[in-house]
């Protein structure tokens, strides 16, 4: 089926599927089959913050006496991020409003999306500040084995419901040999590739930043890195929505609540499905024997950043009824929880560190020399 | 004859058993009472409160944006409205 920017045929989106059927015509929200994406679209939108509001120039201070191990903790996670994020802002667009077919889960993508893309300029925000030249750092992130892995395990499900929608909305149903490579192009085959997107994408949103997030708000926790420690708040915050929304469309599925045929899918993939996640948790907890292949840092170590990263995947792989497959049943970094409470990340302006209300970056270093004018 | 005045009470987990004191909300009480609960946002979206409701009837103060099943409630967004036999995770 051709995609259109206007369908001008008439459709009723509140009998459409969320993906695969008529494409959107009007952006109305008057009606909606499923509400809670415009829901989730005016959470996110009144969370809009700017990176250039938090002043993170004491970090700079504080970088330079992290020891060699910290500084490596610190940085390859600003890389990981950066990845996930350049993945983030562009995929969803790209992969799914071509196939969706409601108005509101199409400007919940976009929204989700553009989030994405905040987060992104808050890493170049933050490394500019840290370095006077980031460039190596980016460009390591290209290179840099460890991340290079991750990055294919995260683009691929993306890569390959692009390429077969590509197929299909251009050749319609078919078997095709491209470059020597046999493709059977087939509605069915794409609900299931979209299906094993979708949950390679909740893994991502579930997991995938959480290591990193633990280093940060370690780092926080010793009065060090706080610029970078309320940015990451932010983003903290932004991806439990994202997550939110993709456990939303996972289980209208699987509860047969939208499409019954991704219902069955879902039966059918269920294993892979689960794989999916676990293979995200592995490899998280490889990104936490990576970080510390140098030593380890105050307050955390490889051993109970993979406790917490088992404690979270069993509550979000229960959400969308994968169960609680790990053996850990309380929080290994209660400390963690102050962080991403959602209360907790407006700061008030009376507290001494008042960057959140700022809407510009001030300098907060006063040198005795800028009092020589005056005279007593 | 049901007194205003009269306290709701909360089960969990069939075994701990205290009056709701008016807290904000459920999660809120549950702490008081140093049960251990799970939580993250604080602001209904991000599941992590998520507990099973075996019977009784909530109220929600803010609109529930996490998944959530039939039988389950959000316990950082709501208050008990009879008296209450909750599950945590």
């Amino acid at each position: 089926m051709k995609y259109t920017t206007f369908n001008q045929q008439t459709t009723n989106t509140m009998e459409e599927p969320m993906f695969f059927g008529a494409p959107v015509n009007v952006a109305r929200y008057d009606q909606q089959k499923h509400p809670i994406f415009e829901k989730l679209i005016e959470k996110q939108i009144s969370f809009f913050w700017r990176p250039e509001e938090v002043d993170v120039s004491k970090d700079r201070v504080d970088f330079q006496k992290l020891t060699d191990a910290e500084q490596h903790i610190f940085t390859s996670n600003l890389k990981y991020q950066t990845l996930l994020d350049s993945v983030q802002g562009r995929s969803p667009n790209i992969a799914f409003l071509p196939i969706i077919s409601l108005p509101e889960l199409e400007t919940w993508v976009e929204t989700w999306s553009f989030f994405e893309t905040i987060h992104s300029r808050s890493y170049t925000h933050i490394l500019r500040n840290l370095f006077s030249d980031p460039s190596d750092i980016f460009e390591d992130i290209v290179t840099n084995e460890e991340i290079k892995r991750r990055a294919t395990d995260i683009s691929k499900y993306y890569d390959d419901l692009i390429y077969y929608t590509q197929l299909y909305q251009t050749q319609g149903e078919g078997v095709y040999t491209i470059d020597g490579q046999t493709h059977d192009v087939n509605l069915r085959a794409l609900k299931k590739k979209l299906f094993l997107c979708m949950n390679s994408v909740n893994a991502l949103e579930a997991i995938r930043f959480y290591v990193s997030f633990a280093c940060t708000f370690a780092f926080a926790e010793r009065k060090l890195m706080e610029g970078n420690s309320k940015i990451i708040k932010f983003i903290a915050r932004d991806e439990n929505i994202h997550l939110t929304s993709t456990q939303h469309i996972l289980n209208l599925w699987i509860k047969g609540k939208d499409d019954p045929e991704m219902a069955e899918i879902a039966k059918e993939c269920e294993q892979e499905a689960k794989d999916i996640f676990l293979l995200a948790v592995e490899q998280e907890k490889e990104w936490a024997r990576y970080l510390f292949k140098d030593g380890s840092m105050l307050g955390l170590n490889e051993e109970i950043l993979s406790q917490y990263v088992e404690y979270i995947a069993n509550q979000r792989m229960s959400a969308i009824g994968m169960g609680q497959p790990f053996n850990v049943s309380s929080n290994p970094l209660p400390w963690m929880n102050n962080y991403l409470a959602s209360d907790n990340v407006q700061v008030a302006p009376q507290e001494a560190e008042i960057s959140s209300y700022l809407t510009g970056q001030i300098d907060s270093e006063v040198a005795s020399a800028e009092f020589e004018e005056f005279e007593l | 004859m049901i007194v205003k005045d009269e306290k709701l009470s909360v089960c969990v987990n069939k075994t701990i058993r205290f009056s709701f004191e008016r807290e904000d909300n459920l999660l809120t009480a549950m702490e008081n009472k140093n049960i251990d609960v799970h939580f993250h946002c604080r602001e209904g979206f991000c599941g992590a409160c998520r507990t099973k409701l075996l019977s009784g009837k909530v109220e929600y103060k803010v609109d529930p944006l996490a998944c959530i099943e039939d039988d389950e409630i959000l316990a950082c967004c709501c208050i008990p409205v009879t008296n209450v036999e909750i599950e945590t995770y």
